[in-house]
């Protein structure tokens, strides 16, 4: 098939911890990729070149680009490389120290070595204004505006260039931060202010002020990196908008993500939750489990019904945890709607070491990319994920990135043994259970969507991406007893491809913190117009005729004191005593459902509103089809792996992803492409369908 | 690898049921954050997760709190020298009593017994600190009461769920007889629901490795913890560490409080040994043993490989000798409600001897005064209200190498501060400053962190106020010539013409507009400040947190506001010191 007949192209990138990711989708469904080394600490440069190369490549002119969509890292490197702008900070008086102080949680009750990160605003930065509002919104004390004249002079002093303005209670009326903040603008017109209660106006003074400084401190270096990004693009042509993925699964014209760099925080993660939810949903599969698998971690998110969940709290810039979601403490709170991914420490290059008792460990330390695991031969030599799936057969010597980075067996079989020796085991017994205790970390996440909220995972499919998701994919579903594994195209840069499946959406959200009995329709009813308007407004702003905008309103809810919320839709933002009585019921509903009760005589909450404005693209952002326009050959034939000891070595056909028909095909087999191989076990059969998706089926018993 | 009739040990095995079981521990954990409804369980995080043996013994916990860890297999065993075998699948066991192996009576205990036929397999256990249990003061924190009976609803070993049906005749007793109860009544549902959603989980991992591995595997892995903790020990070097701490008062008038700690590593062995502490008192901040004893392994654990498994293997290694009557083993009918102040002292204590022990690990004292503040009252034609809240630490104790950080969590004590906005929300109280306090710290060749202020004003007519906290007289202590930290301070009303002192633990009552002020203390020092990095100290003026004056007159540092050192001019002060 030629190229030369599809007009028009969309281009997604997305940058991951070491690599550039690039997808390139023509209009009929043609994919072509591009992986390469980043480039920081301007990551906008290995863009420019890769981008080039696959044009180049396959022969099509920038102008054919018509969309071009965006994952970053850039919120997460900034905060752990520190090279954010120094900010100051203007609160309440009597709250200077609410960015220090935090909450005082440790992620681990034992290492008294722990320290929390340092604020974002040294205290000397840190201002105090006469001023305080009433948790109802009450103005109790209006802003003294003459005590902003010292704090100007101090961060003129200082040479400040970002400010961040949080005031306690200023979710519940914003009208002193906004004072405050228009004052200093008019006297420092240069000054960037991140405001809280523009930004985002949730309670919790401390977790709102870290999210207002976090977006103040990386803002300026976002503007940048997009501006540099932009000029990039004009220059190889490149004319169309340049739209950032945010954390809650929507895109945004870069010059919004980069004024509030907050919501981009989970970019890239984001982008492949996303690209699982519409690739499925154009499957017909409702519900099934993302398991993300990369060097280092192992994501996991849940679709129910065709929707990802959004988590309204995450962090940011905390070192890579073991298993933990409920870990507090270890870096910076955000509270930007995020979709619920779960992460632990367990990837291709976890580390695997025997402890003082003869115990076997695996993760979450990381051999990284530098020196990476034993068998690519940098001069690591501690066994890794990697090196055992290397002596189980599950990936070829030669078939890492198109055979682009070959593997040394020998060092593989060095660091294993070693492992083995120790445990006095057969090298194989080491290896296959290092592969089982990876896949059981593995799970820690997976369980962490589902089943802690009471889901069964039988009843969902796995979608394996990542480098290593369609390596350990057939096994974790054993494991979960699911039936079905699907691995998409271009499964080991499937953010980059998922990007181009996202819409436009803007978010407006209110705190509404009000029992169900008390909500005056007539207010609630105000509130939501205003929401409802200023998202339109965006997508106006985008280009989006009315007829294109798809608006959602969700009014977030809850037992009085509970603290995580559940989602109650309304049909409008014209609300009677009727909405509200159907929100209880909904409320109930929902509870019983999620949490196996509900409390009829407790008083039900709202605690926020959120309106998504989200505009509808002309066509539609999956193509009935996908091809993988790559010629990769594997080389064919047969090779030995290894199955457990119920199987043990298995004489196993080994075949190109291109090879695999419609037509089912009985594990044991291994799929090998260019960035990834699938290890189908036996009892699993394989095929490909319409969407170039590899999907894997437990046989009937 | 079974072979006739036993089986052996395989490290993969083990370390694949034992991931299991921390899934499952971990997951009863987030159900319960998710539902619980106070702010006690879903700000502060004041409850545990864990799974025992049938023999009472723990084998995994989630994230969990140290203080309740030590109680959990003792009120397990007083539920089981209850019941015998009269305990059936479907069952949840319930126990709040200090006197049957429970804490106190906020600290609910409940058990899921998990059955395989008619074979008992184990337990999963979920302790949750219950906002309210009645009592004569609301938050059941009261200081100065002198039999367990004031203290409210002891529930002794019962089945709060029986075959699977709740026990509403049970539950109707404890709705009538707290305060706040659909918030107490809720978070126990949540409780109960999180045991019954990890049963199913908790059969999974018996259906995938099957019944005997199931139980062998339990077994081993408190053996396994065993060993690591022995090797871990014997790696410390052999010797003794004594040292003192105190409590101001009993709470009841009486006089100081001493915690008395001799602790001994010899070999493989720990003991640490409460002879010589102060007999129990009148008032009832007495710990019982179980938790004197959970907190007391606490502090052994920070010094070894924290990767040991949290499990009853470690209390095999290290003993713990309380005396009975002595103020860490009270006889009934002690009231123990206020132990918690204690539990910080025990842990201050054993810390210090570890310290004699490990000068180059361990650092000074953690700052703070225990504060825990109760507010509460029934305003006419309102629902009642009852604001709670815990705020025990200001931040850790300069360490051989390295400061305390201001503001820092202390692991062993890991509960999070209220939200100044969530505190205003949900209850008729404004914070109006919550700080840093200035020249706080203990002063030190690596400092503590700085102690803090809180203030409360109250927006309703009346309010019962109890108030519990220390470290007025004996303030959190330095080592090795470092300063204590600055002690604490109550103050009501300040800069008013009603302003006054008050005690640091006592029930009153506020008006209206009234002020409390709370000034908690700052940690201890390491080492003499004389020897601290000029520059460190200039840093701190520069930030305002020693003042010009302080870094001159205890740290013989000449500096400015704007935290340039004097360098020439500190040698020269530092020198006519010497």
């Amino acid at each position: 098939m030629s190229i030369v007949e599809n007009k028009t192209f969309r281009l997604g990138v997305d940058i991951g911890g070491t690599f550039t990711d690039i997808v390139l989708l023509s209009e009929s469904g043609q994919i072509h990729t591009k992986k390469l080394l980043s480039s920081p600490p301007d990551y906008s440069e290995a863009i420019e070149v890769g981008v080039r190369e696959l044009l180049q490549d396959v022969g099509i002119a920038p102008g054919q680009i018509t969309e071009f969509i965006h994952g970053t890292t850039i919120v997460t490197n900034t905060i752990i490389e520190r090279k954010g702008e120094p900010i100051a900070l203007v609160t309440t008086r009597g709250f200077r120290d609410v960015l220090e102080l935090g909450r005082f949680r440790a992620p681990s009750l034992y290492d008294s070595s722990f320290r929390k990160l340092e604020p974002l605003a040294e205290r000397r930065l840190r201002f105090e204004v006469t001023e305080r509002v009433a948790a109802d919104g009450t103005v109790l004390q209006p802003l003294n505006e003459d005590e902003l004249e010292p704090i100007a002079q101090s961060l003129e002093e200082a040479g400040i260039s970002s400010l961040a303005i949080c005031f306690i209670n200023a979710y519940s009326n914003g009208e002193n931060e906004v004072l405050a903040a228009r004052w200093l603008q008019q006297r420092l017109p240069h000054l960037s202010i991140s405001t809280s209660s523009q930004l985002l106006p949730k309670i919790q003074e401390y977790e709102r002020t870290s999210t207002t400084a976090l977006n103040a401190y990386v803002r300026p270096v976002a503007e940048r990196y997009i501006q540099s990004l932009q000029r990039r693009l004009t220059a190889l042509g490149i004319t169309c908008d340049l739209m950032i993925m945010q954390s809650a699964g929507g895109i945004v014209p870069g010059k919004v993500a980069a004024q509030n760099p907050v919501y981009i925080v989970e970019s890239g993660p984001a982008a492949g939750v996303v690209g699982a939810q519409r690739l499925s949903g154009s499957l017909g599969v409702g519900n099934i489990m993302v398991v993300d698998v990369g060097g280092t971690t192992a994501k996991a998110s849940l679709i129910e019904d065709g929707a990802f969940t959004i988590a309204t709290e995450s962090e940011v810039g905390g070192a890579a945890a073991m298993g933990h979601r409920l870990i507090q403490g270890a870096g910076y709170p955000v509270q930007a709607p995020t979709i619920d991914i779960a992460e632990v420490g367990a990837g291709g290059g976890s580390i695997a070491a025997v402890d003082q008792a003869n115990g076997l460990k695996v993760g979450p330390r990381s051999a990284g990319a530098v020196p990476g695991p034993a068998c690519y031969d940098r001069g690591g030599t501690a066994a890794t994920v990697t090196d055992a799936n290397l002596i189980l057969g599950y990936i070829s010597p030669s078939a890492l990135v198109g055979g682009e980075l070959s593997l040394n067996r020998g060092r593989a079989e060095a660091a294993i043994n070693s492992i083995a020796e120790h445990l006095e085991m057969e090298q194989v017994t080491a290896a296959y259970g290092i592969h089982l205790i990876a896949n059981s970390n593995m799970m820690r996440a997976l369980n962490g969507v589902s089943s802690e909220r009471g889901r069964d995972p039988s009843q969902y499919a796995l979608f394996a991406i990542g480098g290593n998701g369609s390596v350990h994919g057939t096994k974790l579903a054993d494991d979960l007893r699911m039936n079905t594994v699907i691995v998409p195209p271009a499964s080991g840069v499937f953010s980059a491809l998922g990007l181009l499946f996202a819409d436009v959406e803007h978010q407006v959200i209110r705190t509404f913190y009000r029992h169900l009995h008390e909500v005056d329709p007539a207010v609630m009813t105000a509130t939501l117009t205003a929401m409802v308007d200023e998202a339109r407004r965006m997508l106006a702003d985008g280009g989006f005729a009315e007829d294109r905008m798809d608006i959602r309103i969700v009014a977030e809810a809850r037992y009085f004191g509970q603290m995580t919320t559940l989602p109650m839709t309304l049909a409008s933002a014209e609300v009677t005593s009727d909405t509200v009585e159907r929100c209880s019921t909904e409320f109930a509903e929902s509870h019983l459902a999620n949490y196996g009760y509900s409390s009829p005589h407790e008083k039900v909450q709202f605690v926020a509103l959120k309106v998504l404005g989200r505009g509808l693209s002309d066509q539609p952002r999956v193509p009935k089809q996908l091809t993988i326009q790559r010629n990769y050959q594997a080389a064919e034939g047969r090779r030995p792996v290894y199955f457990g000891p119920d199987h043990g070595w298995l004489d196993t056909p080994v075949i190109s992803r291109g090879n695999l028909t419609i037509e089912p095909r009985s594990g044991p087999v291994i799929v090998e492409e260019y960035e990834s191989t699938s290890v189908v076990r036996p009892g699993w059969s394989v095929e490909v369908d319409p969407f170039s998706n590899i999907v894997m089926r437990r046989l009937a018993a | 690898m079974i072979t006739a009739g036993t089986i052996k040990a395989d490290p993969i095995k083990r370390e694949l049921i034992k991931n299991a079981l921390v899934t499952i521990a971990d997951n009863m954990i987030a159900l319960v954050i998710r539902t619980s409804r106070s702010v006690v369980v879903k700000n502060n995080l004041d409850f545990s997760a864990s799974i025992l043996n049938a023999d009472a013994e723990m084998v995994a916990q989630g994230l969990s709190l140290p203080g309740h860890l030590g109680a959990t297999g003792p009120a397990l065993r007083g539920c089981l020298d209850h019941f015998g075998s009269d305990i059936q699948p479907g069952d949840i066991l319930c126990n709040n009593d200090p006197y049957s192996g429970a804490s106190h009576l906020n600290d609910v205990f409940m058990f899921r017994p998990i059955f395989v036929g008619s074979e008992l397999i184990g337990f999963l256990s979920i302790i949750i600190h219950h906002t309210d249990m009645g009592g004569r003061v609301p938050g059941g924190n009261a200081p100065d009461s002198t039999e367990i009976y004031q203290e409210g609803l002891r529930i002794p070993p019962v089945k709060i769920m029986e075959a699977g049906k709740r026990n509403e005749t049970l539950i109707r007793i404890i709705r009538t007889n707290v305060r706040v109860s659909d918030m107490v009544v809720g978070d126990m549902l949540s409780q109960m629901s999180s045991l019954v959603a990890a049963e199913t989980e908790f059969r999974r991992v018996i259906e995938d490795y099957g019944v005997a591995a199931v139980r062998f595997y339990m077994s081993e892995l408190i053996d396994y913890a065993e060993r690591l903790t022995r090797q871990g020990i014997a790696a410390l070097p052999d010797g003794t560490g004594e040292f003192t701490d105190w409590i101001d008062e009993d709470g009841a008038g009486g006089p100081p409080v001493r915690i008395q700690v001799r602790l001994t590593v010899k070999g493989d062995e720990a003991e640490i040994d409460f002879t010589g502490t102060s007999p129990q008192t009148s008032g009832a901040i007495n710990p019982n043993r179980y938790f004197a004893v959970g907190l007391s392994l606490a502090v052994m654990r920070t010094v070894l490989d924290p990767t040991i498994p949290a499990n009853a293997g470690f209390n095999r290694v290290v003993k713990v000798i309380t005396p009975e009557g002595c103020f860490v083993n009270p006889r009934f009918p002690a009231p123990v409600g206020a132990r918690g102040l204690a539990g910080f002292r025990v842990r201050h204590a054993v810390s210090g001897a570890l310290a004699m022990l490990l000068p180059d690990r361990v650092g000074a004292c953690v700052g703070g005064s225990e504060f825990a503040l109760v507010l509460a009252g029934y305003p006419k034609g309102k629902a009642p209200f009852l604001t709670l809240e815990f705020h025990n630490v200001t931040g850790i104790g300069g360490g051989p190498d390295r400061d305390g950080q201001d503001g820092g969590p202390y692991g062993l004590a890991n509960i999070a501060n209220v939200p100044v906005e969530v505190i205003e929300a949900e209850g008729p109280v404004r914070v109006e400053c919550y700080a840093f306090l200035p020249d706080t710290g203990g002063a030190g060749r690596y400092r503590g962190a700085l102690g803090l202020v809180r203030e409360y004003r109250l927006l309703e007519d009346e309010a019962l106020i109890q108030l519990r906290s220390d470290r007025q007289i004996n303030p959190p202590y330095g080592l090795f010539g470092g300063h204590p930290g600055a002690p604490g301070r109550i103050i009501m009303n300040p800069g008013t013409s009603e302003e006054r002192v008050a005690p640091a633990k006592f029930i009153g009552k506020m008006k209206r507009g009234e002020l409390l002020r709370a000034e908690m203390p700052g940690a201890g020092g390491y080492g003499s400040p004389l020897e601290r990095d000029p520059a460190a100290v200039a840093a701190d003026t520069r930030q305002g947190k020693i003042s010009v004056a302080n870094a001159r007159s205890i740290y013989g540092v000449v500096t400015d506001d704007a935290g340039e050192a004097d360098l020439a001019g500190t040698e020269a002060l530092r020198a006519a010191r010497a």
